[in-house]
């Protein structure tokens, strides 16, 4: 059963769909790398002179701080592309008595 | 002028409002994951096991980031600094045979016959006396090692950061609490995946500075080789039987049997807290891919944690020195120390922020397995049977509750050790070793019988426990702490397959009939039953992975021979 329009889902497995795909880890990854990166990369522009010094020549910063920016854009094009299938997220909706009964030991 | 001629032997880190904002940037969203995550967790599995939902990508490097702890890599890169390149047999011999063998041999076993737990699996192999036993001992040893590591992260937070030890303990413990109670097992993996690529992000920039400073690899091997150090940069050398002179003070066979096959197979595919990130994969390919995946970051941290050690031996290595004192510098101080030197404010805030993070993923790791054992193998089988799915998510709130302050309570009367990572490894062997060989037989010998694997098993984790005792009263018995540990788990294995086997011999197996999907060769273990879409892609194939990982296990022991 591959439920692949928008049309055949009830308003509760869309809102589980929605749901689960805004809690996406790739999502919450990205956010953070996003932000460490602007703020490293920042950094590394004001205190070019000292950051240097301290590190024997290397604008450590800089570079760290847009590889970070890098990767975090890497996790929102990821999650942009390949988003989690409905089939999961619909099946593991549908094993929630089941999952009941495992719980229960059964 | 006099003060700053001393050597500075202090690893306080000089941190600016930018750093702190990096940390307490990741912990609110370490909190903020735990209250979203609370409202998906409907049902005890849901709270236990993530619902069995997870996809490959985040268990697999869950799976290597349980094991990332802080203690981890502070201890490895202490190994690094003080025996070198041997260290790299911890990563390659001693983990990447035993998750290859778990995801492509042991996992159609685990995740097919549905058990929630590694208890439960021994439970329905040998019955309950074993399963007793079994949980018992793991409830006690992850809260154990929880408290040992709240410890360890709260005397190096005082010294990186100035914090008294009991905020340390207090405030770390009750982060794990909060997110760990609200999202259960879901939480504890999300912020496992954060924490690998928060420190990562940590420990590259602390190297590539490190070589830069020592010039270059090349740089680095010739300072190795003009001071007493050039043992530090081969890893096979001096390891002949009976001719032993590598830091380690074992021969290969110790390596290869005690740590490549004993500790590594008991740790990695018997110890309940890796194996649950598997055990919360969506589907049978994704669990079999879990230790797989896993596998191929565990190859290179190595080059970030081992690499680091080693350039502290080259820079400082006079100044360090094996036991703790007030106003030395131990080898166990090396990553904060190298941090302090070498990284500026804002990379400096990324690895303070990724090793805070890791300290606390690796309690939050043995909490979320502790509260799994203690809540289904202990409580629901022995003592509130048959109550509603309610009651366990309850119960298994409030034991995360209980094993966090029993966590607290081991971390302040903890006992001083001379290094953090022999004194992990000593309590891994006296449990997961004999548990190794218990299951390894079980699942190859249908005729293996429940009073053998019982006894067996408490003879398992007697008799290295006897073996220590011994070495502790005579430390000559032994080249050093590390080979002790290696022969313990040797003499553990061995006493359970010869009292194994000896009293299976004259005890009545369990039928044929209970034993399907449990014993190799006894029925079938389905594997495509649950398979989905996009499972079938060629390097998807479990097969595949395993090998690769294997054929760069070696390889990369190549250019350190």
């Amino acid at each position: 059963m591959s439920k692949t329009n928008d049309d055949s889902l009830t308003a509760e497995e869309r809102a589980r769909v929605t749901s689960t795909r805004r809690f996406d880890l790739r999502r919450i990854l990205g956010g953070l790398f996003v932000l460490y990166g602007l703020v490293v990369t920042v950094i590394g522009i004001l205190n070019a002179a000292s950051d240097s010094r301290q590190t024997g020549g290397i604008a450590i910063n800089l570079w760290a701080g847009l590889a970070m920016l890098a990767l975090g854009i890497l996790f929102f094009v990821w999650d942009h592309f390949a988003p989690v299938p409905e089939d999961d997220i619909l099946r593991s909706l549908e094993r929630n008595d089941e999952e009941k009964k495992e719980g229960e030991g059964r | 002028m006099f003060l700053a001629a001393a050597v500075d032997n202090s690893i306080r880190l000089n941190l600016s409002w930018v750093d702190y904002l990096m940390l307490v940037v990741y912990f609110a969203v370490v909190i903020g994951i735990g209250f979203v995550a609370r409202t998906r967790v409907k049902t005890s599995m849901d709270f236990f096991l993530s619902g069995r939902s997870m996809p490959a990508w985040i268990t697999g490097l869950a799976f290597v980031s349980a094991n990332l702890g802080a203690t981890e890599i502070l201890g490895m890169a202490a190994n690094g600094a003080q025996i070198g390149m041997s260290t790299l047999h911890y990563y390659l011999i001693g983990a990447v045979p035993a998750m290859v063998f778990l995801g492509l041999v042991l996992m159609p076993f685990y995740y097919g016959s549905k058990v929630r737990s590694v208890p439960e699996f021994m439970l329905r192999r040998f019955g309950k006396p074993s399963h007793i036993a079994n949980s018992i001992a793991f409830a006690i040893s992850s809260v154990l090692i929880a408290g040992i590591n709240l410890y360890a992260m709260a005397i190096v937070i005082e010294a990186m950061l100035g914090w008294p030890q009991w905020i340390a303990i207090v405030v770390s413990g009750g982060f794990v609490l909060v997110y760990i109670t609200l999202g259960g097992l879901s939480s504890a993996i999300y912020n496992e995946v954060m924490q690998f690529f928060v420190i990562v992000a940590g420990l590259v920039p602390l190297t590539i500075v490190g070589l830069n400073r020592v010039h270059g690899w090349g740089g680095l091997v010739d300072a190795l080789q003009k001071t007493e150090g050039a043992k530090l940069l081969s890893t096979w050398q001096g390891t002949a039987v009976g001719n032993v002179t590598n830091p380690i003070g074992a021969d290969w066979l110790a390596i290869v049997f005690g740590l490549g096959f004993v500790l590594s197979f008991g740790y990695w595919t018997t110890n309940f807290t890796e194996v649950q990130r598997a055990f919360s994969a969506k589907n049978m390919s994704a669990a079999r891919r879990t230790p797989l995946i896993g596998a191929f970051p565990k190859l290179f941290i190595p080059f970030i944690v081992v690499v680091p050690g080693l350039i502290a031996a080259a820079t400082i290595g006079n100044q360090l020195s094996a036991t703790a004192g007030p106003g030395k510098l131990t080898y166990n101080d090396v990553i904060p120390k190298l941090m302090q030197m070498y990284l500026p404010t804002g990379v400096l805030g990324i690895a303070v922020t990724g090793l805070l993070a890791s300290f606390m993923a690796g309690m939050a790791a043995n909490v979320s397995s502790f509260n799994t054992v203690f809540s289904y193998d202990i409580w629901q089988r022995y003592i509130k049977k048959d109550r509603p799915d309610e009651y366990y998510l309850k119960t298994g709130r409030w034991v995360t509750v209980a094993g966090v302050l029993i966590g607290i309570l081991t971390a302040f009367i903890a006992a001083q050790a001379a290094n953090i990572m022999t004194y992990l490894q000593t309590l891994f062997s006296f449990f997961n070793a004999p548990l190794f060989g218990v299951f390894i037989l079980g699942l190859v010998w249908k005729r293996m019988t429940p009073v053998a694997a019982f006894v067996s098993y408490l003879a398992g984790i007697l008799a290295p426990t006897i073996v220590y005792i011994a070495y502790l009263n005579n430390n000559k018995l032994f080249q050093t702490a590390t080979a002790e540990t290696l022969y313990g788990a040797i003499i553990s294995f061995a006493t359970v397959v010869v009292i194994g086997v000896a009293i299976s011999m004259f005890t009545t197996p369990k039928p044929v009939s209970e034993l399907t999907g449990l014993v190799y060769g006894v029925g079938k273990v389905d594997l495509t039953k649950d398979v989905v879409a996009g499972d079938t892609k060629w390097y998807r194939s479990p097969a595949l992975l395993g090998t690769a990982a294997l054929v760069l296990c070696v390889a990369l022991y190549l250019p350190f021979i």
